[in-house]
This record gives structure tokens, C-alpha cells and sequence, in this order.
């Protein structure tokens, strides 16, 4: 674990690193172009307040220990800690992670049951067509199109999480049904093209288990179809759900970008974005770190909850020792 | 919807309320000056307003934050109606020779928290930050120096200052005007507690240690920003001062009780009791004001947006109209002078191939495609409501004449061809041209897919590469490009008292002549002497410009510059005068139905004085 970690850090700066010119190039570029006009000597200066002047392995170490500390650098765009910017958006990107994958699931599962038990029918059919449209629809697209409808048909302010007088409010009843409002468009989104595949996969899954022999078995001594579907093979087609959970972790914190992007949704995914082009590289740097960080503790964690839940797993874990 | 209303409603009034409060509590200081700058509105052909209300624009990002300060346009000197520089914030200005400035501080002037504003806030802009080594440790701003040399500061009195040059310098009063103003004043009683040279080490330390910054210097410079009012504590002369600590989506900028502008009546400015700038993300800011959330937006709306908002404000409480862009031209090709390429760099410094190539440019052809047939065809010069505007600049060499051009070309030996007829490089390439863009509209793109065409026709081939901003800026000052697409002339609408420097070769940014812009920003260091006599001239202009005596001179000089500047076709326009749309909610009055949008010098909006704009609601 460690040995990833501090591997795929050294690619994430050295990649950030990469391409020509830094932070400050793209902030005068910026500048020129509406006009201004930026003192170079001003730039000399920041340069050295943020230690631009040394060479890169030497920033490398420094952020590297720093961030060991908890310390994850400077963001040079929003001119504050890391973990303050990031911080402020976490929790609502969260909620609409969690909540989107819950919705996932809550379709998903039905379905993919249904899909693999009726092998074939029109209702497989059907729903496959439905769940796979929602996977070829380009994410963006159908953010941008039912943007718009809600804001024609339902008044829905466009884009963000809630209406734009609730932003930097407390919590309150009203700031909470407007967050639900707009929380409906981008779970629908994300959701499609992930209820898509994951009905799909629930599908294969369970028709490999359903054509086993123990299942015929089970059915031919007369075990209830309910019964017979759920207590063995949905179960056992369940293991690359749990297999998955580790990615999850990531994904929830990063929230979907795109979608995010074009729904100026308050979520971490358009910071990321934005801190990538212009190169504002500590801002950048330290928030893949922090995903490649959870997809390795996500990984270690399906992996526990597949050895718990899969007696196979756990045997062979032993037979090799 | 009845019951947001509702909610709104209520929220508004409890906003009001707290603004009322506040200001009962500050009455027996709050107000303008004694001798306020009276705005006669009605003299302006604008209505008389009333006070109160809020209003929202969408800015994209926490950077954007400085555009409350262009757009709310407050400055020491400013431009009035016909672009002359006037008194603001001063009381007035005293010039003599264009070199010794004598600035009156208005009588019982405030900052927004109350504190008198005199002449000590510019002694300790001069002494306590220009000339602190570890604050300004390049030394003093460009603008004040006057062949290196500085100006002799005085405080002659609590409301008089004197700045004394030994040669003229008139770039001064115009950089106080600029959008981004140069400043040099700061609020001396609220900036001393970050000064080591008024303030205890050990408490210093402590809060440099509490802000979590490098030093005092970072410190000071966090606390006192101008030009990005981060810091809701620092105390402003602008109309509205930010009440928002960031990071944050969601900036409330609340009424300057003590703004130095007043109406006839005695009203004092600005009308609107806040502005609220929500951030959003760039791409849908079009498609949020087509849906009425921005009262006052034009910054990132394109004119390809304007059929959606004239659509949707069918529905809304909005209407649209069209401002002119105020840059010298909307897009213009920089054909580099100094590019590494040997056989390029011939080419383009002949004059015959300059020329040649904007004759080449079927410009009505491009108007009517891509800007409906609204953009004035035009070279990169200043515009017709400049008073320095005149035909022969801007028409110079932009007719559509493939047959002069070709004529032009084969003049300047490159009348050999290859077997599909085009042209070769005396080297014997063919002449294949990559015009880099940086890639952010299509519009330049889809402009360029025409002049591609056009440019076939000389025996020219022209390649697209749009790439990013940062990057293409970095190749232009490597000397690396060919051709770039840039912006045109910044100042459209110049006078004579405004910088010419976009006619001279002053930066390496420059992508005609980044080589010999390199060698005036480092003063000889680096880069190269320009080596063609028209630049060298341009050179000297600008240098004599920066000081002369009298407005006539200078009108003289920009005559000269630009007449050099377009009869040499150093940059290739292609069409100016396009349209900004600018959307208004039909409640807010005192916008302009026809104006300028551009950085300077109208500053945006701030040239229009949104202190008067108001809400009839």
C-alpha cells in the first residue's frame, strides 16, 4: 500500500509538472488577455513568496513531507490552504455521490434480477433497451437538455446545487427542499449511464449462477422460486458488487466532473478541473492524492468484506499458506 | 412559487432592516464629503433614481472579484464623457508642465469605515510601501518612473500632496484612470497594524503566525489588496465594499455609506443598496441569464448567444441590447517579424508581403458569415468615435484586391510555384502558414477556415492550430510562431492622453515583434534591436510620447504612430465594431441603450457610472 502511494505521488507531481510553463504563466495569460497588464517584477515575486525558484525535486519533497503533516499545500488560484477549499465542498459533494449511487442501486438491482430471471421476454428487452439508451446518451447532453426543461417547465434556477441565495447560508428548511430540487437533475444524470451497466452486470452475473446445477437441483426438489433465486444465486452473483465498493470510494469524493462542470454544481469535480488547467499544481496535486489515496483504502476494504462474505475467498486465502 | 416569493421577500427585508440599523448607528459620521462630486443626471439624458434594492451578476471565478472595482469605477482622476480626464475621488488635480501634480483631497472625504481620508494614506502609500525595499522589492511601478527616475513626493497639507517629476511624465494621471488603476494611496490607519514600522514585532509575529503566511510582507499584501477587495475588513473608497470573506460562491457587496458622489438633488450615490455576484461556471452563465438570475450581465455572453436571450427574455423580466465592442479589432492576425524561421523572417519583415496578405482578406465575405453583416471592415486601428480616428488608418490596405496582392507577392520575389500553384519560400518550401490561436473560441477558428480561402487564392496556404493560452503565449515570446491570432488594439478608443504602447514594440508578448519588445521591457539586456527603420521610429514615438509636454504634442505623436502602424500593416485586422450583447433587467434604470464595451477605457461598465444605476421596483 504504501509503496503505491508514494509511487503514484511521484507520478501525480511529475505529471502536473509536465507541462510547459506553471501557475503564474497561465495567471498573466489570463491577464493579458482581458487587457491587463501584469508587472513581471510582481511575478518575480510570487515566484519566490511560493518557492517557485527551487528546483522541482526539492518542491517534491517539500510538498511530499507536507503533506505527511496534514499540511497539503498552498492553492495559489484561491490563494488559501488546500484543505480549506476543498474542504467547504466536500460535504455536498458527498451528498450528491451517495445519494446518486443509492438511486443506482435502488434501480439497478430490481431490474437486473428481472432481466435475468426473464431471460429474453419483452420486459428484458425493454428495460435493457431503456437502461442501455441511458448509457450511449452523452452525459453533458442530457445535463444540458433537462436543464433547461426543468427551468421552462418546473421554474428550477439552472445549474448548481440550490438556489444561489442559499449559497454560504446555514442550514435551513427552505435552503433544504432547494438543495432536493436541484439535487433531482444531476442524480438522474450520473445515474443513467451507471444504472445501465450496473443492470447489465447484475445480469450476467446471476445467469451464470441460475444455469448451475445446484440451482436445477434446488428447483427440481420443489424450493420455492423466490427461495431458490435469492438465497444462493443472487448472492453468490453479488461478489463483483462488492468488488466494486472500493472504486465507489474514490467517486464519491470526486463527484461525477463533467456533469458537475456543466451543471456549476458546488462539488470538488470542477475544482479538480479548474486547478488542472491552471496548473495550480498543490490544489491539483494534493486532491489526486487524497483519491489515489481512497482508491487504495477502498480496494483493502472490498477486499475484507469479499473474504467475510465469500467463504471460497477466505479458504483460498488459507490453502495457500 | 408563492411561498419563495415569500421567502425572498422576507429575506430582502431583513436585509434592508440590518442596512438600516447599521446606518442609524453610524449616522453622526456616516455621508459624502463635504464638497461631493454632484452627477447631474438629468444633464446625461438619465432619470433621477431612488434608493434601495439588490442586484445579482454572475461572475465564474473567485478572481472575478476585481471586477467590482472596474465595473464600479471610482478613481482618483477619471474619464468623462468625451474621454478627458477629470477629477473623482480628488477635489481636483493642479498640472503643471505635464510633470508637477498637485492632487486636492476633498474636504471631510471618508473611508467606507469612517476614518478621514488626507493626504497621510498617500505618505504612507509612498513611504511605508513604494519605497519599502521588502514591499515593492522590484522598486517603483513603471509608470512613475520617468527615465528611471522617480517623482519627489510632498505633503504640502492634511488635504494636499505634490508629486514633482523632473521631466513630464503624462502616462501618471492616465494610469490613476485606468481600469485597473495604478494605486498610490491605501488606507494608512487600517494598514499600520501590518507594518513592522508602526506596529510591535512581537505582535506582528503573532498575527503573521495566525494567518498562516511567510512573513509580514505577505501579511500586508494579503490584508490590503485594491485591486481585488478580498479583505471585507479593508476600507474602500469605491461605491459598494465587499462584506464576504472567501473563498466563497457568493459575494455581497454592501452601499459605501460615505461614496463621494451625490446627485442633484443631494442623494448620495450609489442608489443600489448591494450587488450580489454569484459565481457560476463560465459555460452556463448564458444559459442563467437566459433564464433571469443576472440583472446587469455581459462578461461571458457572446454575441452568438444573443438569439437565446432575445428568446427567453420574451419570458423573463429582461431586456437585450447591443453595445459595441471597443477594441481596435475584433481578431487580428500578427504576422511574426521575428520568428526563428530565417525564411519567414524575411518574408514578413518585406512590407509588399504585409500588405499583401491583408489585401488578400475577403473581409465583407467574413462580416456577413460570420458576424451578420454588423462589424464595421476594417484594419486594426482606432475606432471612428475616436478623435483620433481617421479613414486612411483604418481602411489601409483592407480592401479585398487579390490581384494587387498577387501582384504585391510576385513584386517581392516569391513568384515562383509549385505544380498546384502555390508559392514558394526563396529557400524553395512552399509557402505553408500555421496561424496558432489559443484555441478558445471558435469564432477565430471558423474566421481563419475563410481566410484560408481567401489566401488560396494568393498561392497561400494557411493551417489553423489552436492550442491554449498560456502555451501559445510562452511560443510567441520563444519567437516560435509563424502567424498568431491575438486580439486587436486594446484602447479602440483612444486619446491622446491614453498609452500608445500597443504601437510600439514593448513586451515580448507581442506577437509581430516579440524579439525586439524583449529588448525595450529589458531595456537592452535582451532580445534584439529592431532592425527596420518604420519600428525604430515607432520606438522613438512612443519614447517621446512618454514625454511630452502638452496634449497636442501627444495627439501628434499618436497621429504618427498610427499612420506608421497601419501603412506598414504591422498587424492584419480583420473586422471591429462587433456587437457585446449586454442584458438588463427592465427594472434597472439608467443603463445605457448604446455604449463601449472594453477594458479601457471604459472599464466595462464603470465608465457609465453604475452608482447610478437604480431599481424601480
Amino acid at each position: 500500500m504504501i509503496p503505491t502511494l508514494l509511487l503514484s505521488s511521484a507520478v501525480i507531481f511529475f505529471i502536473i509538472e509536465l507541462p510547459p510553463g506553471d501557475y503564474f504563466e497561465s495567471y498573466i495569460a489570463d491577464l493579458t488577455a482581458a487587457g491587463e497588464s501584469v508587472d513581471q517584477k510582481r511575478i518575480d515575486y510570487l515566484k519566490q513568496e511560493y518557492g517557485f525558484d527551487r528546483p522541482v525535486y526539492e518542491r517534491y519533497f517539500v510538498w511530499l513531507t507536507g503533506m505527511l503533516q496534514g499540511d497539503f499545500g498552498y492553492s495559489f488560484e484561491h490563494e488559501r490552504p488546500v484543505t480549506e477549499v476543498v474542504g467547504g465542498r466536500l460535504y455536498l459533494t458527498i451528498l450528491v455521490s451517495f445519494v446518486t449511487i443509492i438511486v443506482t442501486w435502488l434501480i439497478a438491482f430490481p431490474i437486473g434480477i428481472y432481466s435475468a430471471t426473464h431471460q429474453y421476454s419483452w420486459g428484458d428487452y425493454g428495460l435493457t433497451f431503456v437502461g442501455l439508451l441511458g448509457l450511449a446518451t452523452p452525459n453533458f447532453l442530457l445535463a444540458l437538455v433537462m436543464m433547461y426543461l426543468a427551468n421552462v417547465w418546473f421554474g428550477t434556477s439552472i445549474g448548481h446545487l440550490m438556489d444561489l441565495k442559499y449559497l454560504d447560508q446555514p442550514m435551513s428548511w427552505p435552503k433544504f427542499w432547494s438543495i432536493m430540487e436541484h439535487l433531482i437533475i444531476p442524480v438522474i444524470v450520473i445515474g443513467t449511464s451507471g444504472t445501465a451497466a450496473m443492470i447489465r452486470r447484475i445480469r450476467a452475473n446471476l445467469l451464470d449462477e441460475l444455469e448451475k446445477q445446484y440451482v436445477i437441483t434446488a428447483k427440481a426438489k420443489g424450493v420455492p422460486p423466490r427461495k431458490a433465486l435469492m438465497k444462493y444465486p443472487l448472492r453468490m452473483s453479488l461478489n463483483f458488487f462488492v468488488a466494486e465498493i472500493g472504486s465507489i470510494l474514490p467517486a464519491i469524493v470526486s463527484g461525477a466532473e463533467i456533469v458537475a462542470i456543466v451543471l456549476s454544481l458546488e462539488t470538488t469535480g470542477p475544482l479538480l478541473i479548474a486547478a488542472l488547467q491552471s496548473q495550480d499544481m498543490y490544489l491539483a496535486g494534493s486532491f489526486l492524492m487524497f483519491l489515489a489515496f481512497l482508491t487504495v483504502i477502498g480496494v483493502l476494504l472490498s477486499d475484507i468484506a469479499l473474504a467475510f462474505l465469500d467463504p471460497r475467498i477466505r479458504l483460498q486465502g488459507k490453502a495457500s499458506k | 412559487m408563492a411561498i419563495t416569493g415569500l421567502l425572498r421577500l422576507s429575506v430582502a427585508a431583513a436585509i434592508g432592516l440590518s442596512i438600516v440599523m447599521s446606518m442609524s448607528l453610524n449616522h453622526a459620521l456616516a455621508g459624502p464629503p463635504d464638497e461631493p462630486r454632484v452627477v447631474d443626471l438629468e444633464g446625461m439624458g438619465r432619470t433621477i433614481g431612488k434608493k434601495g434594492g439588490s442586484l445579482s451578476i454572475l461572475m465564474s471565478k473567485p478572481k472575478d472579484i476585481r471586477m467590482m472595482v472596474i465595473y464600479s469605477g471610482a478613481r482618483l482622476v477619471s474619464y468623462n464623457d468625451s474621454f478627458e480626464l477629470a477629477p473623482d475621488i480628488l477635489k481636483s488635480v493642479d498640472v503643471e508642465e505635464n510633470r508637477i501634480f498637485t492632487f486636492h483631497i476633498r474636504p471631510g472625504h471618508k473611508w467606507s469605515d469612517g476614518h478621514a481620508f488626507t493626504s497621510e494614506d498617500f505618505r504612507y502609500y509612498w513611504e511605508d510601501v513604494a519605497n519599502n525595499s521588502e514591499l515593492s522589492q522590484g522598486g517603483l511601478d513603471n509608470k512613475l518612473l520617468v527615465n528611471g527616475k522617480g517623482p519627489k513626493f510632498e505633503v504640502i497639507d492634511e488635504l494636499t500632496v505634490r508629486y514633482t517629476w523632473e521631466e513630464p511624465n503624462p502616462l501618471f494621471l492616465t494610469s490613476l484612470a485606468g481600469a485597473r488603476p495604478l494605486y498610490v494611496y491605501k488606507p494608512a490607519h487600517f494598514m499600520k497594524q501590518f507594518h513592522p514600522a508602526h506596529q510591535e514585532a512581537e505582535k506582528l509575529a503573532a498575527m503573521v503566525a495566525e494567518a498562516n503566511v511567510r512573513n509580514w510582507v505577505s501579511l500586508h499584501t494579503r490584508r490590503g489588496r485594491q485591486y481585488r477587495p478580498e479583505n471585507p475588513e479593508m476600507p474602500t473608497l469605491q461605491p459598494w465594499m465587499n462584506t464576504t470573506q472567501p473563498p466563497s460562491e457568493r459575494f455581497v457587496f454592501k452601499r459605501n455609506p460615505n461614496f463621494h458622489r451625490v446627485d442633484t438633488n443631494g442623494t448620495q450615490l450609489p442608489y443600489i443598496d448591494e450587488i450580489i455576484m454569484n459565481m457560476s461556471s463560465s459555460s452556463i452563465i448564458p444559459a442563467k441569464t437566459g433564464g433571469g438570475e443576472s440583472d446587469l450581465q455581459a462578461r461571458y455572453i457572446r454575441f452568438d448567444n444573443y438569439a437565446f436571450l432575445k428568446k427567453s427574455s420574451e419570458n423573463h423580466d429582461y431586456k437585450v441590447v447591443l453595445w459595441q465592442n471597443g477594441r481596435g479589432s475584433q481578431m487580428t492576425i500578427l504576422p511574426n517579424m521575428n520568428v526563428k524561421d530565417d525564411a519567414w523572417r524575411k518574408v514578413l519583415q518585406d512590407v509588399r508581403v504585409r500588405r499583401a496578405l491583408s489585401l488578400g482578406i475577403n473581409r465583407a465575405e467574413i462580416n456577413e458569415i460570420i458576424y451578420f453583416g454588423l462589424a464595421r471592415e476594417a484594419g486594426n486601428s482606432v475606432l471612428p468615435s475616436s478623435p483620433l480616428y481617421k479613414d486612411e488608418h483604418a481602411f489601409a490596405y483592407a480592401e479585398h484586391d487579390p490581384d494587387a496582392a498577387n501582384a504585391l507577392l510576385d513584386e517581392a520575389g516569391l513568384g515562383e510555384r509549385n505544380d498546384d500553384g502555390f508559392r514558394l519560400l526563396p529557400d524553395g518550401r512552399v509557402m505553408e502558414v500555421t496561424v496558432e490561436s489559443a484555441g478558445e473560441s471558435t469564432e477565430e477558428t471558423d474566421v481563419l477556415q475563410l481566410i484560408a480561402e481567401h489566401w488560396a487564392e494568393l498561392g497561400i496556404k494557411l493551417f489553423t492550430k489552436p492550442s491554449q493560452r498560456d502555451i501559445l503565449r510562452r511560443r510567441i515570446s520563444n519567437g516560435e510562431t509563424v502567424m498568431s491570432v491575438w486580439f486587436g488594439l486594446n484602447r479602440g478608443l483612444a486619446t491622446a492622453v491614453m498609452d500608445p504602447e500597443e504601437l510600439a514594440p514593448v513586451s515580448p508578448l507581442q506577437g509581430n515583434w516579440p524579439t525586439w519588445g524583449r529588448y525595450y521591457e529589458t531595456k537592452g539586456v535582451a532580445g534584439e534591436k529592431p532592425t527596420l527603420p518604420e519600428v525604430t521610429r515607432l520606438s522613438e514615438l512612443y519614447k517621446s510620447w512618454r514625454s511630452a509636454k502638452t496634449e497636442e504634442e501627444q495627439a501628434k505623436i499618436w497621429d504618427e504612430m498610427l499612420t506608421i502602424f497601419t501603412d506598414q500593416v504591422f498587424t492584419i485586422g480583420i473586422v471591429n465594431g462587433t456587437l457585446q450583447p449586454v442584458v438588463i433587467n427592465t427594472a434597472l434604470q439608467n443603463v445605457p441603450e448604446e455604449g463601449i464595451w472594453a477594458f479601457e477605457p471604459t472599464a466595462y461598465f464603470g465608465h457609465y457610472l453604475p452608482d447610478t444605476f437604480w431599481l424601480d421596483r
